[in-house]
């Protein structure tokens, strides 16, 4: 069974309520069928009642939730809501919320959705923005990072972060991802994360600003999650190659056996994981976005319906429980 | 609307959302490298406008706007 059927199939132990606001989509309208038929998720579909169920086409939409924020009751509470917590005049949150993105953000943040799948009518940039202002971030964190699941040829998973959103983050920064990361890791793969911190050195061999960057990163996130079993810093085969970690760094607890690895910049990550699919025929699961204080995911423009349901029944994992 | 009068509405929005004195607030500003607004902020931006002049603007287009002086231009061509 391949790593995407397993998450489906996790999911359906526990189905999540998830708001897929693009329902002007007829792709977002076929994979919510399939979501109720095949038990993943119980969607809740945003948009104009007839436009949705013209674009179903004729199949059964019952078990699909439509809701249609124009017509909602829950705008009123959803507005006082957005402007207390943004600190702006109702009339603008007013504007906000009946955007289906900033709607289906605060169905999330008011707990009536579990979480939100959205991106395939807009632009990355534009979910970050409103899972942001709506969902916000967790306990912690700053800022949306992203991760990558590599499933090697061999069937070995490794999570890679962040190779698609954080183009040159700080030593705080780096730490948040990385512990958002393991987090998510955990979660989603059911195994116990192993982070390391990776750069061109290993614990000290090299001396530069960047290795520093690095370093301080990695004790910023000790003493953020001193619960995660976390280390650095290493090139990438003190990382992974126990062979090479038992020369390079005998000492550290996660050398030679991470399945977490946390790029230092995205120049590296993204030459990373590229590499690694190309050259080392891995699989690709991601960018999953993650960081926000409840699951918002963001799917390709592109994205199949065989996607939008893997990316839901990520989602559905990403909320625990 | 004349052009004075949209600038000045313009600018009250921006102080508002992006929490400026109005009165530092010039046309050849950039929302984000000149006033501090983060980018999640430009949809925020585009609703106060839009709340301000009591109309509805296309998305995409409104967020193609980057500065006060681009918004006064916006909002004299459509009011």
């Amino acid at each position: 069974m391949s790593l995407i059927e397993q998450f489906i199939q996790r999911a359906k132990q526990a189905p999540k309520r998830v708001v897929l606001p693009e329902g002007d989509d007829e792709r977002m309208i076929q994979a919510a069928v399939r979501l109720v038929a095949e038990g993943i998720a119980k969607p809740i579909v945003l948009g104009a009642e007839e436009e949705v169920r013209a674009l179903a086409g004729g199949a059964s939409l019952a078990g699909v939730t439509i809701v249609d924020p124009a017509k909602d009751s829950r705008i009123g509470a959803y507005s006082a809501a957005y402007a207390k917590n943004r600190g702006v005049a109702e009339g603008l949150a007013g504007r906000m919320v009946k955007r289906p993105l900033y709607f289906g953000g605060m169905m999330v943040a008011e707990g009536d959705a579990d979480a939100m799948v959205a991106g395939v009518a807009k632009a990355t940039a534009q979910v970050i923005s409103a899972a942001a202002l709506t969902v916000g971030f967790s306990e912690g964190v700053s800022q949306a990072s992203s991760y990558f699941v590599m499933v090697l040829p061999d069937g070995k998973v490794l999570v890679f972060a962040d190779c698609a959103v954080v183009v040159d983050p700080n030593a705080r920064e780096l730490a948040e991802i990385a512990v958002t990361t393991a987090r998510n890791a955990k979660k989603l793969l059911d195994v116990e994360p192993r982070v390391a911190m990776l750069s061109f050195s290993t614990k000290g061999s090299a001396q530069h600003a960047h290795v520093d960057k690095v370093r301080e990163a990695t004790a910023i996130a000790k003493e953020m999650a001193p619960e995660i079993l976390l280390d650095g810093e290493f090139q990438v085969d003190s990382a992974i190659v126990e062979r090479v970690a038992k020369k390079k760094c005998p000492d550290s607890t996660v050398g030679g056996t991470a399945n977490v690895l946390v790029f230092p910049d995205l120049d590296s990550g993204n030459m990373g994981y590229k590499l690694t699919q190309y050259l080392g025929n891995a699989k690709a699961i991601g960018p999953i976005m993650q960081g926000f204080a409840k699951p918002v995911n963001d799917l390709s423009r592109g994205a199949s319906v065989d996607d939008i349901i893997a990316v839901t029944a990520i989602a559905s994992l990403q909320c625990g429980g | 609307m004349d052009r004075a009068e949209v600038e000045k509405r313009v600018k009250k929005v921006v102080s508002q959302v992006l929490n400026v004195p109005e009165a530092d607030i010039r046309p050849e500003h950039k929302f984000t490298a000149d006033l501090g607004a983060e980018s999640v902020q430009s949809l925020e931006l585009v609703a106060g406008f839009e709340e301000e002049f009591d109309l509805e603007v296309d998305e995409d287009e409104a967020l193609s706007v980057q500065s006060v002086g681009d918004a006064i231009e916006f909002f004299v061509e459509r009011l």
